[in-house]
């Protein structure tokens, strides 16, 4: 790929795009020094792409702006050096400081909706780069703005300059920072979480587009995200960054299939893979939680949460060494004798970091591979649940529509569904498809305008206030955001006390015996039952959320992206714990989440969600293989995995999601369709198709036919079959399977 | 099934006591013994949440010592709340006339000289703060608590009850309150009860409005729905969901309303529509002596200072509790 | 746009007549029988009945309303019981008066309150911030009468700068008012100073950490076009807001100073209809307040409207 990049990378004489060495930055808080980022050498080759992973808090986006030299007013640079195209941050001027910020690096933001001036036009706002950069007559810059909106591909150039931030959808909003990123041909460009909080569709839209611009410009990439997908398939090389240190770095595909160092290994094992299943595999879990920012830490920065930790680890912090050394592997018994052997591992000062250079911080690098392998907890078959035992919920014909002015918008379209007893029910779609109005439908939050909901073989009532003690015990629901789901003033005792007591139905002293058996349950430990939610972490607070909505022994519990807020090595432990209250308690889930590879992992059955209608239904397995939706299948190519072979088709989708007020004629998917047949996608309204027994979906094109193009699609991009053939083939998929040990 | 959850619990212990009583319910008195055992710890662990509830309120209030602003208001504040109560052992009889020492200028025998009336004008402004200090916060408590329960239900409810509170407060906002209070007061007399319900209810759109305002984004939060999934009482979720996270808008704005109602009262004394002379109040003071602002000013300026410094003490402690809940 | 303004103007109707209801009430309603309201406990039950049939206050409640309002319309205000002759032009005068003293007081506070708030909000947390906001709040909370009769003392007293009186002698030329204008002007502009310094402050403030200030600043913009261009125009919406909710504050400061410097404007009209229960006047003068209060609310409507594309847009 540097290739692609031009000269630059193979000039010996000219200087990095970005050279980092022994940065140290610090917060001051309330008299207190916070080390933020702790001795980080790195750096970016011209026209290179780095990758910067690392859960949030570990420093990432303190590191760019360390190299932006924008830290916040409490945050210092202790000691080290930032060089931008060998040009030292801290040296220069304020104006000229002004003119190297956009000029030589740039930014894009995480979210675009809050990066725009909002109450200035597109084009002006583009403009104003080049007027103050290059002195550029307002005409011309304009003329420029133009030129700079082509080429980020956005639909009709000419209006978007005249439109102001809230006429643009989030995908085009994005386009319109990277436009303005690269307006003046920086040497660095920065990318802080660009695709975070969009859509998977629009996600995989900006990838695209970055890829695409990377054979174009020569500007170097610093790409910061906590998804490993996205730097496998954007970057050259990784570095990974936990508690302020950078603990590996490499190639990223080295570093991905072959991980070594423990933290890299967990988060690589914390994410489900594409394709797997509860039933095949449990997700492997970090233990602990992140180190909050100050707290002391001895020896190695990792080695509170580390399954391999040594009494080694904790006397004293491991260099960042070379790997691999001359010395080759070495056993446990060996790394016991301190200090380690400088012939084994060279201290990467006396080994220059280099374009092929791979350092890891940890003196059990050779032993990553077999790190012990935890929580065997595996869902058991849906027949083991109880799923034999007839429909728990079956929804029929529901439909919401919302009032908005006098705009009407369909939220929830003629939906009808069932879920057995101990059944997941994965619902996926893109933000405004419906997906959590029809699950406040079930809970009786929303009331639906029309249709039935029939539970446990009786009709419920549409407002949960209205709706009998028994049917509010049984419907439970656990939410999104774990900062707003519990009650700040409340203890976290007073919170489940509360819940038993209303659906539990018990008497004072049993309560607390239920209360303490919950928490036990979500593995709270006693004593976080005294604090407020404040001083809980957010995993702790989910958890909470979780007994709380198990309170009442439900039947059902409609969990609404309860992990999506969290980090990857939080989110595992969520969803093994949501896997093993189902094993146990036989509980039915309706499992919402935009991320689908969780909830290809969760769900026994999938509904996809478009446009307030579910357009496909089936078993897991099967929506993700074809035949299956135009829609599905445009979603699933768009989801970046850590497979380095991928060579899946992305489909593009066209245009923007049309509004819900106005839906469009006939199939609803028809304007944005890579399969789009012709008129009668546009008039007429498509049949349910059953591609296998139970596997439904709503298009024009049936199954056998859809089967031939889909698998056509995926044989003409090299690969036996689409989505689901991404095994885990990357980081060895006995890794995952592996015995318990622990 | 059971067996099977409770094996994976971490706490052996609990586990234990937990299979016991559900195994054994015959057996009275383990059960009791459990129960007692549960008591104590149930003690121990309300006593450990009080404790925390305690440190986080210590913190508040080292926060509020450490706050200059705050603390200066205070200190200005408890002298006019001392004065008010124990001026009258302390200096002479405000209310004493001397027609032979009127608008007498400062001396030692009338630090801060005499009014027409020959009356001791320390003494009137040291017991000035009185009606006041009644008024103001008696009509503050009376807003908060009216608008409290307006802003709750408006802001709960929403749809047409909302619809209607709101409108009707839109119009009771779009009259300036001294211009209401000068007519409701001018027609219905004088008196302090009237005063403190005008001034009571004439604040109450504003802080119903707040206090609708901090309903509005609390409801939406997902600890609200999670009590209407328990089938809890709109009541119950108002009271006890809703109100305890909104304490920190409504104390700012009971200050807030404080200032202005100290203020509110002081002009209405002013413009006439207060109390009645003799009283020493230091608004009807300044209106009735500002004629002798030429030849004697004392008589105006020391209640308008002794004025100044209330109002400005009442919104420095505003300042001082703004500037320590924001962090 | 023009749709916005139409639209606010006709939601300006119902509380226009709400309003005028409330009004009715306060004046008529609440304190029972009228005539006896007005004259006192000590007329005879013969004037009280003869001043309720003068003033059609033995009619039943909605026809005394309808003729009240319907008059209102037409400009037909009633009489005046004290003056003896019509409402209208003496109101029309007052707030005339009243109108050039707050407008000379608005133009020096709104341009100087914004300039200081943004001032103080850009060195957020510095000494010359802290200064600003202390003395500014200071200042707000302070009745005008109390500064007015401090600052009465000493530029008109002590100093003799400044005339005691608001108004010049008769037959004086038109400039000549605002000299005698600019000591009653101060306390209103200290009424108002701190509470709109505030809040351009704490726009600026707010703005200041909003992300796409961060953008602006990290594409290598002028400190200057940061400000003007991409700061100014989101943190002077909450202020412009409060401009047009704080006239009616403003007029209620009319009301004491006109008291306290005994200038015939609109306040100084009230209070005396007020302590001479001049019904008819009192009602003429409160409605035109609470129509001003709801225009200057439309105007700062419109502006916020002009400074922000998304409510202008209509979107």
């Amino acid at each position: 790929m540097p290739s692609a990049n031009g000269q630059s990378s193979g000039d010996g004489a000219a200087p990095r795009a970005l050279d980092v060495s022994d940065l140290e930055v610090t917060f001051h808080r309330r008299g207190r020094r916070l080390p933020v980022l702790k001795g980080i050498t790195m750096h970016i080759e011209r026209g290179e792409a780095y990758g910067l992973v690392g859960e949030s808090g570990c420093g990432k986006t303190t590191l760019a702006m360390a190299a932006m030299r924008y830290l916040a007013a409490n945050g210092t640079i202790d000691a080290g050096r930032v060089l931008v195209d060998g040009q030292d941050v801290s040296e220069l001027s304020e104006e000229a400081l002004r003119k190297w910020r956009g000029g030589k690096v740039s930014m894009v933001y995480q979210d675009p909706t809050q990066a725009l001036s909002p109450a200035m036009r597109i084009g002006d706002q583009l403009a104003e780069v080049y007027r103050y950069h290059e002195g550029t007559g307002k005409t011309e810059a304009i003329e420029r703005a133009r030129e700079s909106l082509r080429r980020v591909a956005i639909p009709d150039p000419e209006a978007t300059l005249h439109r102001y931030p809230f006429e643009l959808s989030g995908g085009q909003q994005q386009r319109v920072v990277i436009a303005m990123a690269l307006s003046i041909n920086p040497q660095l460009l920065i990318l802080d979480e660009p695709t975070t909080g969009l859509d998977a569709t629009v996600e995989a839209e900006i990838l695209d587009l970055i890829e695409e611009l990377r054979g174009r410009i020569n500007a170097a990439i610093l790409l910061i995200t906590h998804n490993l997908g996205l730097v496998a398939r954007l970057c050259e090389r990784v570095g990974v960054l936990y508690a302020g240190r950078l603990v590996e770095e490499g190639a990223a595909k080295q570093v991905f299939t072959d991980p070594r160092h423990p933290y890299t290994m967990g988060l690589l094992r914390c994410v489900p893979r594409f394709g797997m299943n509860k039933t095949d595999a449990a997700l492997q879990t970090i233990p602990g939680t992140l180190p909050a920012l100050g707290e002391p830490l001895k020896g190695c920065v990792y080695s509170a949460r580390c399954p391999m930790a040594k009494p080694v680890c904790v006397r004293r912090e491991p260099d960042l060494y070379a790997w691999p050394g001359d010395g080759g592997a070495r056993g446990a018994a060996e790394a016991e004798a301190l200090p380690p052997d400088p012939a084994a591992y060279s201290p990467h000062h006396a080994n220059p970091v280099g374009e092929a250079s791979r350092h890891v911080r940890c003196y059990f690098s050779p032993d990553v591979p077999e790190m012990p392998v935890m929580t065997p907890v595996l869902a058991t078959s849906l027949e083991a649940r109880g799923a034999t035992e007839g429909n728990v919920l079956s929804i029929e014909n529901v439909q919401r529509t919302f009032k908005d002015g006098r705009k009407k918008l369909t939220a929830v379209s003629d939906i009808s569904l069932e879920l057995k007893r101990g059944e997941t029910f994965g619902l996926v779609g893109e933000s405004g498809s419906g997906k959590t109005t029809l699950a406040k439908c079930v809970t009786g939050l929303i009331a639906p305008d029309s249709g039935t909901i029939e539970f446990e073989g009786g009709q419920l009532r549409p407002t949960a206030g209205r709706r009998s003690k028994d049917a509010l015990r049984a419907i439970q629901m656990v939410f999104q955001n774990p900062d707003s789901t519990l009650n700040p003033s409340w203890s976290t005792r007073a919170i489940l006390t509360r819940a038993v007591r209303k659906l539990g139905g018990a008497d004072r002293a049993s309560v607390r015996g239920k209360v303490d058996k919950l928490s036990a349950d979500v593995r709270v430990e006693p004593r976080f039952l005294l604090q407020k939610p404040l001083d809980l972490s957010g995993g702790q607070k989910q958890r909470i959320a979780i007994a709380r909505a198990f309170a009442g022994d439900p039947t059902l519990v409609i969990c609404d992206e309860p992990a999506s807020a969290l980090d990857v090595s939080v989110q595992a432990s969520i969803l093994n714990l949501l896997v093993e209250l189902q094993t146990n308690e036989h509980v039915s889930y309706v499992f919402i989440s935009h991320d689908l590879a969780v909830v290809r992992y969760i769900s026994d059955r999938i509904g996809v969600m478009y446009l307030a209608e579910l357009i496909e239904v089936g078993a897991a397995a099967e929506v993700f293989n074809p035949p299956h939706h135009p829609y599905t299948e445009a979603l699933l190519s768009s989801i970046p995995t850590l497979d380095f072979d991928d060579a899946r088709q992305r489909i593009p989708l066209r245009g923007t999601m049309p509004s819900l007020s106005e839906p469009p004629s006939g199939c609803r998917f028809h304007t944005r369709c890579h399969r789009l047949l012709g008129d009668i996608c546009r008039e007429q309204e498509p049949p349910l198709q059953e591609a296998v027994s139970g596997h439904t979906y709503k298009c024009h094109i049936p199954p056998n036919e859809l089967l031939v193009l889909q698998t056509e699609t995926a044989a003409a991009a090299g690969r036996g079959s689409a989505a689901d053939a991404a095994e885990p083939q990357s980081i060895g998929a006995s890794d995952l399977s592996a015995p318990a040990e622990v | 099934m059971d067996e099977t959850r409770s094996s994976l619990g971490p706490d052996p212990d609990l586990r234990a006591e937990g299979a016991q009583l559900s195994a054994d319910p015959e057996m009275l008195e383990a059960r009791v013994d459990a129960v007692a055992t549960r008591a104590t710890v149930a003690a121990q662990v309300d006593a450990a949440a009080a404790a925390e509830q305690r440190r986080q309120r210590r913190y508040l209030a080292r926060a509020l010592l450490r706050s200059p602003t705050f603390m200066v208001g205070m200190f200005i504040l408890l002298f006019w709340v001392f004065m008010a109560l124990f001026s009258t052992g302390i200096t002479q009889n405000p209310t004493d006339v001397d027609p032979a020492a009127s608008l007498q200028a400062p001396s030692g025998a009338h630090w801060f000289g005499t009014d027409d009336l020959g009356r001791d004008v320390f003494a009137r402004t040291m017991a000035g703060a009185r009606t006041v200090l009644i008024i103001a916060p008696a009509a503050t408590i009376l807003a908060l608590l009216w608008g409290g329960i307006i802003g709750l239900v408006a802001g709960f409810w929403r749809g047409l009850t909302d619809e209607i509170i709101m409108r009707l407060v839109d119009v009771l906002l779009a009259l300036p309150i001294i211009i209401t209070s000068i007519l409701v007061l001018s027609l219905l007399g004088k008196g302090t009860a009237i005063i403190i319900v005008t001034i009571g209810a004439l604040f109450t759109p504003v802080v119903s409005r707040t206090v609708r305002a901090a309903v509005i984004s609390e409801r939406e939060r997902e600890y609200v729905m999670a009590a209407r999934l328990r089938g809890e009482r709109s009541a119950f979720v108002m009271a006890r969901e809703i109100l305890p996270n909104i304490t920190q808008p409504i104390i700012v704005e009971g200050t807030v309303r404080l200032g202005y109602a100290v203020f509110t009262a002081a002009t209405l004394s002013f413009l006439g529509f207060g109390l009645a002379p003799p009283s020493p109040d230091w608004g009807l003071t300044i209106s009735t002596q500002r004629v002798f602002l030429q030849i004697a000013p004392w008589t105006v300026l020391f209640p308008a200072v002794a004025l100044a410094s209330l109002v400005v003490a009442v919104n420095l402690i505003t300042d001082g509790l703004g500037r320590v809940f924001a962090k | 746009m023009l749709r916005l303004i139409g639209r606010r103007l006709l939601l300006m109707i119902p509380t226009l007549i709400l309003a005028s209801v409330l009004i009715f009430a306060l004046a008529e309603v609440l304190p029972g029988d009228v005539g006896r309201s007005i004259l006192g406990p000590y007329a005879t039950q013969e004037q009280v009945d003869a001043l309720n049939t003068e003033l059609g206050a033995d009619k039943p409640l909605y026809e005394r309303y309808w003729n009240w309002a319907s008059g209102w319309v037409t400009g037909d205000w009633g009489e005046s019981l004290l003056l003896k002759q019509p409402v209208f032009p003496v109101v029309m005068k007052g707030l005339g008066n009243s109108l050039l003293l707050a407008g000379f007081a608005l133009a020096i506070i709104v341009p100087l309150s914004i300039l200081l708030g943004v001032f103080a909000g850009l060195r957020r947390d510095s000494l010359l911030d802290r200064g600003i906001t202390i003395s500014s709040l200071s200042m707000t909370v302070i009745p005008e009468f109390v500064s007015g009769v401090v600052l009465l003392y000493v530029f008109a007293v002590a100093l003799k700068w400044l005339p005691v009186t608001a108004m010049p002698p008769d037959g004086s030329p038109f400039v000549y008012r605002f000299y005698y204008l600019i000591l009653p002007a101060i306390p209103l502009m200290f009424l108002e100073l701190g509470y709109i310094a505030r809040m351009a402050r704490a726009g600026t403030v707010q703005v200041m950490e909003m992300p796409f200030i961060r953008t602006a600043v990290l594409k290598g913009l002028p400190r200057r076009r940061i400000i003007f261009g991409h700061l100014l125009r989101n943190a002077m919406v909450p202020t412009v807001t409060v401009i047009g909710s704080q006239i009616g504050w403003l007029i209620g400061g009319l009301v004491v100073i006109e008291t306290l410097f005994v200038y015939p404007g609109i306040g100084k009209l009230m209070v005396d209809a007020a302590l001479t229960h001049d019904i008819p006047m009192l009602e003429a003068a409160v409605l035109i307040v609470a129509i001003i209060y709801m225009v200057s609310n439309l105007f700062a409507d419109i502006i916020v409207a002009l400074l922000n594309p998304r409510i202008r847009k209509g979107a």
